[in-house]
Formats: C-alpha cells, structure tokens, sequence
C-alpha cells in the first residue's frame, strides 16, 4: 500500500499536534497556528485537517473530561502517533536534505 | 450567562453531522463563537453561520438512514415493474412507442416554439422599445401602416419628452436594398440600410470597432457587419476608416467606415450588413421631406416608466399639428411583437404568427394527453391480471398510498424510458424537422433544458399514472379473493370516454390537414391577374436599364422585359392619399399605391387593360399618364375614367388606361387600389421567358448581366418560387401538420390496437364457445369491433362540428380562400373509421380464427 500523504496544511497542523502535546485540541490548534502564522484560519479546515490524519493513523484522539465550558461539550485531545512522527521527520530530512543542497547564492 | 450561538445554525448542525464528531465540532465552535462573541456579537454570529455551512461536506455529514424500507420498495416497485414489462411485452411496447412518439412530437414542437418566442427579443430595452405605426381611418375601413411621415423623427427627437432614442429607418418593414460595394477589382454584394446612429442603440447590437459617437457623423459615413468587414478587409480592424465605393443610382458614393457592428443573429427580424446614414437619404430628397410623405419606419426607445398611452396622444397630436388634414394616427407597437403579432386590423395588434405557435404548442399537449391515455386504458383494462398482486399487498399491511406510489413509480418510469428513446428519435429526425421549419434547431442539453426534460417526463408519467394508480389503488381486495369479475362500471365509462376523446382530436387533426393542403394548393395556383410562370425577377434595380433591356430582348428564349418599382410579391411600395378627382367628396380617402413602372409592363407579363390603353414608349407624352387598376376606379367612384383629370402632387394627371385587378402581396389581403406611372428605369426588371427555353435563356441572361457587372451573378429569382415562399409559413403548418396529425392517428391506434387484443383475450372462452355453437368468424368479428365502432362515431359525431368550426375560424384570416366542401368532412370521417376498424379488426381476426379447442382447453 502506498504510504499516506502528508498535505502541506496537514503537516501545519500535525507539527502543532505535536508540539502542543496533550494539550492539542481544536481551537488550541486554531489560536497556535493563527498567532504563529498570522493569517486567517476557519476551524472547519483544523477539523478536516484532523479526521483525515486521524484516519491515516497520523494522530489519535481521546475525549477530555466534562466542564461547564463550551456549553458542557468535552474536548477531543489529539496526540501524535508514531507514524505521525515518522511522516514529520520523513519530511523534515527530505526539506533539510534539499534545502543544504542550494548552493550559496549571493542575491545583491 | 453565556451567549447562545445561532439556534438555527446549531440545529442543523446537530442534523446532519456525524453523530461521533458531533461533540467536538459543536464544543470547538462554540469556544470559538465565544471568544468572538466578546469583539462584535454580529460577527460572531455570522461567522458561526457561515462555519456551519463550512461543515456541509462528506466528510462530516452522517449517513443518512433514508428510510430503509423505501429503499426496498423502490426495489420491490423497480423489480415488479421490470417483470411486468417482461410478461406483457404488448403492452409494454405500446406504451412506450406511444409516449416515446409523443414526447418526441413535443420536443420537436417545444424547440420550434422557444425559437419562434426568441425572435427580436434579445435587444437590451426589448421591454422599451417600440415602432411607431400610422393607422389611416379609410371611412369604410381603417388601415395600417409601418411608415411614417419624413420629419417625424426629428420631431420626436427635438420635441419629445420621455424619448431615448429615436431611429428612423429606411427602407420601411424589414427590407434593405440590395446593391454592390466595388472594391479594387472586386464587388461584393451588401444589403443595405438607411439608419439613424441611434439605431445601434435602440437595437443593441454591440459596436466591435469604431466608437458610438463618431458613428455615422458624416453624409458618407456608413457602418458594417462583422462578416462584411471581414470579407471586404479581412479582419474588422482592418476595415475601421477605410472607403470603398457603392453603387445605387443617386446613392453612389465613396463611403468610409466609421463603425463595425456584431453579425445580426438569425432570430432578428431586420437583416442587413451596411447602414447607411439617415441624412444621405433625406438630403437627395429634399422635396419627400413633408409631413404628407410617409416613407420611413421610425423606432424609439422610451425612457423608463414613460406611459405609452399618453405618448401615444402626443405624437398624433404632433402628427395633427404639422398635418392637419391627416387621416392618420400614429400608435406604438412594441418592437419585438411584429414577429408574433404582426396582423393589424382597425388599427390594433390583433396576432399573427403566434396563431400557429398556439396551434403547435396545442397540438403538442394533446399527442402527449393521446400517448398518456394509452397508457391509462391499458393499465386499466389489466386491471384483472392485477388484482391477485393488489389483493395480497392489501392484505398483508400495504396502504392505499403505498400502492399509488408503486403505480405512480411505474408510469414514471416508462415515461423515463420513453424520453430516452424520444430524445434518440429527436436526434434522428432534427435535420428533416429544420428543413421542414427552415430553422437550424438543435437539441442543446444545457442544464435548463435537462430540467425541462426530466419535468416534461416526470409530470408525463404522473399523468399518465394517475388514474391508474386510483382506481387499481382503490380495489377492494375481499371482492378481488371473493372471485368472480372485477367490474367496475365507471372505469369502463371513463376508458370509453378516453377513447372517444383520442378519436375526436385525430379526427380534428385529419380535417385541419385536409383544409391546410387545400389552401395552400389553391393559393399557389391562384389567378394572381398576371403571369408568373417563366417570369424570372431581379431583386435589384439594374444599371443601364435601356441597354439591358435592349440587348436582352435580342436573346434567344426571352419573349419580354420590363421593370416595376420595389419588389413584385413583398407589398413594400410606395403609396398616397393626395390624390384629388372629379367628384371626390369631403372626406373621401383613398390609399393609393404608386407604382412605377416600364411602359410595357402590362403587356410583358399580360395584365389585362379592361379600358383605355397602356403607356406608350413615348416618355415625354406620359409623363403626367396615370393607368388605375380596377379596384382604385371603383373606390374613387368613377363612371367613366378614361381622359379625367387627377390632381395630384400639384401637378395634373390623365387617367389614360384601366387595368384588371391583379395581386402585387399576399393573399391574405385584398388587391388595393392602385395607380401606375411609366418611367425610364423604373427599377427591378422582370423578365419573361418562353416556354422550354428557360435554361438557355438565363444562361444568356446570366453571361450578359455578368459581363456588363465586373463578373458578378445577378440576383433573381423565378416569379412562383417567390410565391412559393411568400406562403411559406402555410406550407410549413401544411407539411407539419400532416405529419403531427399521422403521429396522433397512429398513437390512437396503439392505443385502440392494445385494448382490442386485450378484449379479445378475455373473451377467448367466449369465443370458443359461440364458434362452438354455430357461429361464423365474420359474426364475431362483428361482435368483438361493435364496441369500438360505436366509440369511433361518437368521436365523429363530437369531432366534425368541433372541427368545422376551428378550420372556418383558421380559413377567415385569408381573403381569399376553398370553400368548405362537405366532402372534407365525410373524408376524414370515413378516415378515422375506416384506420380505427382496420386496427380492431386485425386484432378481432386474429382472435376469431383461434382454434376452438386451444381456447377452451384449460
């Protein structure tokens, strides 16, 4: 079988998975990313961004506990499978990889 | 308290999203609606909204339990369908034969009507844009014209309120003149307008070069079609500011191009691919320019919410105040419905074409209420085979709705199938239906039209189903196991009404085909008062007419030439009502036509000359001769006309000859009054050629006209192809109906067809039995046709006066027209009888020549 993809916001999200580590919930991922990369982000494309690496097995999920909050619906945690940290490092050597291979440019 | 988030967002969230996903979508929105709540309630609002929507994907939406029984039914329903189609293939086929014909009729009926509606409608202010008519009041009668005084539009546009645009046009109706453009060695062949540079705004076809303003600025300034353009320079950028020079009498020129405007498409009315400026036309005839001199068609675009009423008044007050003797009233007609409602009568839009779109679009429902009642009398007549399947279902739990719908759902189906199979049909026959239209149809499946097939099939197979679905949905299942014959008085009733209501519309449809054919036959061998065999006409006025007509006469086959001012057949003339005579009372008005024409004319194309003499060639002594034709002598009233003097123009004329009546338009309307006036080169020259000699002699003609036009072929055409297609659109609703009226004949029989061999096959045993006893074949056959016979009289009896009176009210908007034979109608009687018992009969035969004891062995 052909190995999973990884989309580029996909990946977004999955770093952030990562990095907010049992503390990565929808919105959670929502204020990270927006304030690290400055743009607008609708939760809906966080969601999608979610089931689907769910479903690759990227990441897994589990609910929180009940609290008063968010009209007394539980959070739904997600963490990152060792897979998931198998395709972030696979990609992360293949950009270093490349990226160390660009000769030194002089842009003046 | 916490705000709440949108209620009806939320719950149609909570409606379609996956119940395992639910909880952390809602809870994650919510969070976030909060958070945004804080800085803007309204768009915390909205964006939630829009989130929602935002989660309306697969991948989110739950899988729907769409009712898992329906699902079976519609499998139970598809299957049962299917084997029943399998097991009765008679019926099956006769059904979708029949609908599949009659969705195919309406098709081809529904393309031709949204073409016929399309025409000139497509003009941005269609809705204000309108065309002055002038409406005379003749005394005895009232006619109408489209031409208007000279100075009208100049008038509207400097004394108007409520104007947009103003365009005179000339020449009137929907003519252009033909004429030549001479470029290098070239000449290409243009029709030619004379507009007003407002007419490409009132009629919005789009400039592709020049600019709106500078269009037409100048006396020899004219304007092109893209294709023009193209074939003159090559490209239309090409052709911007060039000159070419065009010949047409006093018209000739050097013209530049000052604008190139998009091709006009085939649905306008008004063809031409050069516009020439208004003022050229006006400045060489300073002396037309008066307001008793009604020549040009004038169109004006009102400014929006202007009441047409109240301009109506004001112009023919502006008309009476520059004219005050006129009888003329000046009215509006929306451009776009002289196409559709182009006959005028006492000065109001009475219809026209549209008559033959209702027509269609009527014909086109009752083929498919014809093919649908096919399918209601079979389902209904096989109601018994039925009944086990009903009775059982009933039985077990089935409501009345269930087995509605389970009908319902097979007449839709079939009538599916039967479009598939229509459009295949539709495909196959669409080039012979748009020779037949002279349209180029075509079968588009845009998604408009998808929809409008898949509503035509649905709301098709609902009829259909319909009753069916009712009275089988209806029967009780104890009388059904209880045995004995389902007998249902008035489903037999409503099924011989069916019947009889099939026949009296194939019935309407023979007669209605019968009378178009004779009418259009007697109109194109009419007596039109002169002769139009071997009689070619040029459509152009010919240089040099002398030498032409000099040199023609010398040619082999050709027995006379002579000329006529404007066209023979269109109508399109000039015409008057200063005329002053012996005797003319306060208040008499005559419209006159103006004729110019060869000094021979009357005798090239033998028109009789009933008192006096015809021009002679002497031109200097006819110059004030007037010849009146018959119809002119007796509406000014005079006894004995020869030698009187007319005033008229200022001038004083001599009547010098009379002659018979003869037809210069169509016939629909009577021949008018009409005087002649010789001229040198009158104008299109008509020629008329001996008898079996036609191909050498416009060969000759060909070769001459060639030779002295730098090569180019002459435009004519032979004088009774013209007429021919002056009563095109007859021909058309001839050859069309005969057609539609054949298809509804034949999906009545299938109908007849099925039911007869049902009844046979029910009565097999009785069949038997009778043979048994003694009877003949031919006494059953009687037996088994009685029936259908009678159904068949009736809907003679009901269709004859019905028809009569819908062909008499067809035949009075001809002046002239067959006289109804009473034969017609026994025809078509004798027709539908002897097509319906031909259909029973073959079917009755067949049942009465089974062999006994197959009948009755069980």
């Amino acid at each position: 079988m052909k190995a999973p993809s990884l989309g580029e916001f996909e990946e977004l999200v999955l770093l952030m998975v990562a990095a907010l580590h049992d503390e990565a919930y929808g919105v959670s991922i929502l204020e990270s990313l927006k304030s690290k990369l400055s743009k607008k982000i609708n939760i809906s494309a966080i969601h999608v961004a979610l089931k689907r690496m769910e479903e690759k097995g990227f990441v897994k999920s589990r609910f929180g506990g009940i609290t008063a909050d968010r009209g007394g619906r539980r959070k739904k945690f997600y963490v990152i499978t060792a897979f998931g940290k198998q395709a972030l490092d696979q990609q992360y050597s293949i950009r270093t990889d490349l990226y160390q291979q660009i000769p030194k440019i002089s842009f003046n | 308290m916490k705000p709440a988030p949108p209620n009806v967002a939320l719950r149609f969230l909570r409606w379609f999203c996956r119940e395992d996903y639910l909880e952390e979508v809602e809870g994650d929105l919510v969070e976030v609606y909060e958070s945004h709540y804080q800085k803007s309630p309204a768009k915390a609002k909205r964006k939630f909204i829009w989130t929602v929507l935002k989660y309306f994907r697969p991948e989110f939406i739950k899988a729907f339990n769409i009712g898992q029984n329906s699902t079976t039914m519609i499998q139970h329903n598809t299957k049962i369908a299917y084997r029943n189609s399998l097991k009765y293939k008679n019926t099956f086929f006769i059904n979708l034969l029949g609908l599949a014909t009659g969705l195919a009729c309406a098709l081809l009926i529904f393309l031709w009507v949204q073409d016929e509606r399309s025409i000139d409608k497509f003009h941005e202010n269609d809705d204000r844009l309108f065309q002055i008519m002038q409406t005379f009041d003749l005394g005895h009668t009232k006619e109408t014209v489209d031409w208007n005084p000279m100075p009208l539009s100049d008038a509207l546009k400097n004394q108007m309120p409520g104007v947009e645009y103003v365009t005179a046009a000339y020449p009137p109706s929907n003519y252009a003149y033909p004429g030549k453009i001479k470029l290098e060695d070239r000449k290409v062949k243009v029709r030619a307008k004379y507009v007003e540079k407002d007419f490409f705004n009132a009629f919005t076809y789009r400039l592709l070069a020049g600019d709106k303003s500078t269009l037409l600025s100048d006396k020899y300034a004219c304007a092109v079609s893209e294709d023009l353009a193209t074939e003159l320079y090559g490209s239309v950028d090409e052709a911007l500011g060039k000159a070419f020079s065009y010949e047409l009498g006093k018209y000739s020129g050097e013209f530049t191009i000052s604008g190139v405007f998009e091709n006009m498409p085939s649905n306008a009315s008004i063809q031409f691919n050069l516009a020439f400026n208004y003022d050229l036309y006006t400045s060489f005839n300073p002396d037309i320019m008066r307001w008793d001199y009604n020549s040009p068609c004038v169109y004006v675009t009102l400014t929006e919410g202007t009441d047409t009423d109240a301009f109506e008044n004001k112009i023919t007050g502006l008309l009476k105040k520059n004219f005050p003797e006129t009888e003329g009233n000046l009215f509006l007609r929306q451009y776009s419905s002289q196409y559709l409602y182009g006959n005028v009568e006492d000065g109001k839009q009475t219809g026209g074409r549209i008559s033959y779109v209702i027509l269609f679009s009527m014909i086109a429902v009752f083929l498919l209420v014809i093919a649908c009642i096919n399918f209601m009398n079979l389902a209904t007549a096989r109601a018994s085979r039925r009944t086990k399947e009903i009775g059982v279902k009933k039985s077990i739990g089935a409501k009345r709705s269930d087995l509605i719908i389970q009908y319902l759902f097979e007449a839709v189906i079939t009538s599916f199938l039967s479009m598939s199979l229509a459009l295949l049909i539709v495909y196959l026959i669409m080039p012979q239906f748009n020779l037949i239209t002279g349209k180029q149809l075509a079968l588009v499946l845009s998604a408009e039209m998808i929809l409008s097939l898949i509503g035509i099939a649905f709301f098709t197979g609902l009829l259909a189903g319909s009753y069916p679905a009712l009275y089988l949905s209806g029967l009780s299942p104890i009388k059904i196991f209880k045995g004995g014959p389902i007998k249902s008085v008035s489903a037999f009733i409503i099924r011989k009404g069916l019947v009889i209501f099939q026949f009296t519309i194939s019935l309407m449809l023979i007669l209605m085909v019968f009378t178009v054919a004779r009418q259009v036959e007697f109109i194109k061998t009419k007596n039109l008062g002169f002769d139009r065999d071997n009689v070619i006409f040029f459509n152009e006025s010919i240089p040099n007419y002398t030498t032409f007509k000099n040199h023609l006469e010398t040619l082999t086959g050709v027995v006379s030439v002579s000329a006529i001012r404007g066209d023979l057949t269109s109508g399109d003339r000039n015409n008057t009502t200063s005329l002053e005579w012996e005797g003319k009372q306060e208040g008499d008005i005559v419209d006159f036509d103006d004729v110019l024409v060869d000094p021979d004319f009357f005798s090239a194309v033998n028109i009789q000359i009933l008192e006096g003499r015809g021009f002679s060639d002497d031109m200097i002594s006819e110059e004030n001769s007037l010849i009146f034709n018959q119809t002119a002598i007796e509406q000014m009233g005079l006894e004995e006309p020869i030698g009187k003097i007319i005033d008229m123009w200022g001038k004083n004329w001599t009547i010098v000859g009379v002659v018979k009546d003869f037809h210069l338009e169509s016939l629909y309307k009577e021949v008018r009054p009409a005087f002649f006036r010789a001229g040198t080169n009158p104008g299109n020259a008509v020629v008329k050629i001996e008898n079996g000699k036609t191909i050498e002699a416009v060969q000759a003609i060909e070769a001459y006209y060639k030779e002295q036009n730098d090569g180019l072929a002459p435009d004519y055409q032979f004088l009774d192809d013209t007429y021919d297609r002056l009563y095109a659109a007859e021909q058309r609703v001839s050859t069309l109906s005969k057609y539609f009226a054949g298809v509804a004949i034949i999906i009545s029989c299938l109908g007849l067809f099925g039911l007869a061999a049902f009844t046979a096959e029910i009565r097999l045993k009785e069949i038997g039995i009778r043979k048994i006893l003694g009877s003949a074949n031919s006494q059953i056959v009687v037996l088994l046709s009685k029936d259908y016979t009678k159904m068949v009289l009736v809907a003679n009896l009901i269709g004859l006066p019905l028809g009569y009176y819908l062909i008499h009210q067809w035949l009075s908007s001809f002046a002239f027209k067959i006289d109804l034979s009473i034969w017609f109608f026994v025809a078509a009687a004798v027709l539908t009888v002897f097509i319906a018992l031909l259909t029973v009969g073959f079917q009755t035969l067949k049942a009465a020549r089974v062999h006994v004891l197959e009948t009755l062995r069980e």
